[in-house]
């Protein structure tokens, strides 16, 4: 049997060794498209993970919030689930808001391996200087969690998230709300929370401006003291989650809001706008990849019909010595594959080489010289390797058939 | 002498509009250490009725029977097999592999039966190409041999795997007489001295005159059947 394959694959290489040209322009033909799929799905894959990177690493991967996407169920229906009584008009409890029972939350978030919860409370408050007013929310936080949960420690541009647990009264604020209000790192300024209580606060840091994410008017505390200046003391209203697996995000969010009701928030969730934009622009990319593969099998099916119409003398010899139908289309299928395999094999060098020219190249953006984000895990070269079969199966079997169809007694009895 | 190959009321109709008969009933018994010639003039089915008995083209009636076992009803991947094993074809052209040389074209046959390994492939077919003596031809391609030597390497081919039966479609059609003759006189050697049966299709009656039995055929049906000593 392997010596079947080995005599057939005899006949299909010398068939193509034979008509070189064709052989050469066939393996060119997947070579071009390989290479040129590997260099297109560097930069999109690439790219998309530079960004996706960005966009989970923004915030928290998961944010609880104090709120119901639905109202619990009233005390009355809880304890008749399913029986046939309808609750009206009923007096709702009025609940404090915040997170009840948060500790229990931060501890079974703490219990996923490689996963921390940071509890914070924000609300708002005026700061007050000179007769000028600015509304700042202010985020309470614990300093020593916050910065493994978040990036904001990396957005300062003077300070220490950790100044905070140094300076009584400290709070970070972004550069352009200092501005106006004409402060400076270690200035006192008055802040008036909703409830009337005024208390001041010394500046320890400034937030970088240009950050989406956060916020000109946010303003970090630490976490007891913004309790205190809210007057609500002991609540959180917010918990951040940093996780181990970015992409498990979605199902833990799923898992925390059904067992403890409370809206948690994916970044899934929070950017399913953009990811729907990779989505569209992946679907561009693969359809440009098929055409490009279209095309690179047109050379491996033109290559194998030619060779099935030239070699019908051949066919009709080899079928009068005793070689089946199924040997000679196996033959020609082989040709097919020997070519898509050439060609692969190409075709991963120029891709491999147009990764290296693209990655190599500098451009400005922001005055800051950058370099394409290049993806070159192997998955790429498995992809473009599988498809461009695949379609050389397709297009040299579609050919080999017609090999088959060849009667020899007509090519015999033409020829003698 | 055994009878080995029998044609019953054998015929062959093109489906054309209107029907052509290449091949009218016919009824011939090929037997081993026998050198059976077919005549008749040109275009009355010679050819036709040695592709029917070589199994290269279905019968559209009758029956063919190998050894008394019937070939009518098999499989093409079957009646490959058989081919394979049990025929050699040597054509009015020489019909080897261009791509291939002397000894590859030899060898082809013989690896695709598979009983032989390379070496042993190689080591047989040198020895065919040696017994017609083109010891010394055997890399050379097609394309750089003599018609007569071709033509030589063509029957090292058709006895690759060596067969009980050898058919021949004007094998000589294409030689000189020097090297029609040596031919000729290898065919009669294979049948009388290893007992093969050999059929040829000839328009030399010159090879007609010293064949055993010499069919003779007309509008594709057999008119005689004559035994000669
Ligand atoms: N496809 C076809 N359509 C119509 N007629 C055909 C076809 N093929 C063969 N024939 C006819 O069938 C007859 C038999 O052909 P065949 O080749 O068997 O003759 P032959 O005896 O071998 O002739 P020759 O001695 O010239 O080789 C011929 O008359 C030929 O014209
Ligand atoms: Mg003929």
């Amino acid at each position: 049997m392997n010596g079947r394959l080995a005599l057939l694959f005899h006949i299909a290489s010398k068939h193509l060794l034979v008509r070189r040209r064709q052989t050469l322009v066939a393996v060119s033909g997947v070579a071009v498209g390989v290479g040129f799929f590997l260099a297109v799905s560097a930069l999109m894959v690439g790219s998309q993970a530079d960004f996706v990177k960005t966009l989970i690493d923004a915030a928290p991967h998961i944010i609880v919030y104090d709120e119901l996407r639905s109202p619990p169920p009233q005390p009355g229906v809880r304890s008749f689930p399913g029986g046939a009584v309808a609750l009206r008009g009923y007096k709702v409890r009025n609940e404090v808001r915040g997170i009840r029972d948060w500790p229990a939350i931060v501890r079974t978030i703490d219990a996923i391996p490689g996963a921390i919860g940071s509890p914070s409370l924000s609300g708002a408050v005026t700061l007050r200087m000179g007769g000028r007013d600015e509304p700042l929310g202010v985020i309470g936080i614990d300093p020593t969690i916050e910065t493994r949960v978040s990036t904001i420690a990396d957005k300062l541009r003077k300070g220490h998230l950790s100044d905070l647990e140094q300076v009584q009264g400290g709070v970070i604020i972004g550069e352009e709300m200092a501005m106006r209000l004409g402060l400076g790192m270690g200035d006192v300024v008055g802040a008036t929370s909703a409830g009337g209580a005024t208390r001041s606060l010394r500046i320890v840091g400034l937030v970088k401006k240009g950050q989406i994410q956060l916020g000109q008017t946010s303003g970090y505390m630490l976490l007891r003291e913004a309790q205190s200046l809210l007057n609500r003391p002991y609540i959180i209203n917010r918990i951040g989650i940093h996780l181990a697996d970015p992409y498990s995000a979605e199902e833990v969010a799923h898992r925390l809001e059904t067992r403890y009701s409370y809206k948690a928030e994916s970044w899934h969730e929070r950017s399913a706008d953009f990811l729907g934009l990779l989505v569209t622009r992946n679907a561009i990319m693969y359809t440009v990849v098929s055409a490009i593969l279209l095309v690179a099998s047109f050379g491996i099916y033109t290559a194998v019909s030619n060779s099935v119409a030239d070699k019908r003398r051949d066919i009709a010899i080899l079928r009068s010595m005793g070689f089946s139908q199924g040997d000679l289309q196996l033959v020609f299928v082989m040709e097919g594959l020997a070519l898509a395999f050439t060609g692969i094999l190409v075709g991963w060098m120029l891709g491999f080489l147009l990764m290296n020219i693209l990655g190599s190249l500098d451009f400005p953006i922001g005055g800051e010289n950058q370099k394409f984000p290049i993806d070159r895990s192997f998955r790429q070269y498995l992809i473009a390797a599988a498809s461009s079969l695949l379609a050389g199966v397709v297009a040299s079997w579609l050919p080999a058939r017609k090999s088959a169809r060849v009667d020899p007694v007509d090519i015999l009895r033409g020829a003698a | 002498m055994s009878a080995i190959l029998t044609a019953e009321q054998l015929s062959r109709v093109l489906p054309v509009d209107p029907p052509v008969t290449l091949v009218d009933n016919a009824d011939l018994t090929i037997e081993t250490g026998c050198f059976t010639a077919i005549v008749g003039p040109s275009g009355c089915g010679k050819s036709s009725l040695l592709y029917l008995l070589g199994l290269i083209d279905r019968p559209t009636g009758g029956r063919l029977l190998l050894e008394g076992e019937e070939l009518t009803s098999l499989s093409g991947d079957e009646r490959a097999r058989i081919r394979l094993e049990h025929f050699g074809f040597v054509f009015q052209f020489h019909f080897l592999l261009p791509e291939f040389n002397a000894l590859e074209n030899v060898m082809l046959p013989i690896r695709r039966l598979g009983r032989l390994d390379k070496a042993g492939a190689e080591a047989r077919a040198r020895q065919l190409l040696g017994n017609m003596g083109l010891g010394d031809k055997a890399e050379k391609s097609p394309d750089k041999l003599s018609g007569g030597e071709r033509q030589r390497v063509a029957i090292a081919r058709a006895l690759a795997n060596d067969p009980q039966i050898i058919l021949g479609d004007e094998p000589t059609g294409n030689l000189d007489s020097a090297n029609s003759a040596r031919v000729v006189d290898l065919f009669r050697q294979l049948a009388h001295e290893q007992g093969r049966a050999v059929v040829c299709v000839t328009h030399d009656l010159a090879i007609a005159d010293v064949a055993d039995v010499r069919v003779t055929m007309l509008d594709g049906r057999i008119t005689d059947v004559r035994h000669q000593t």
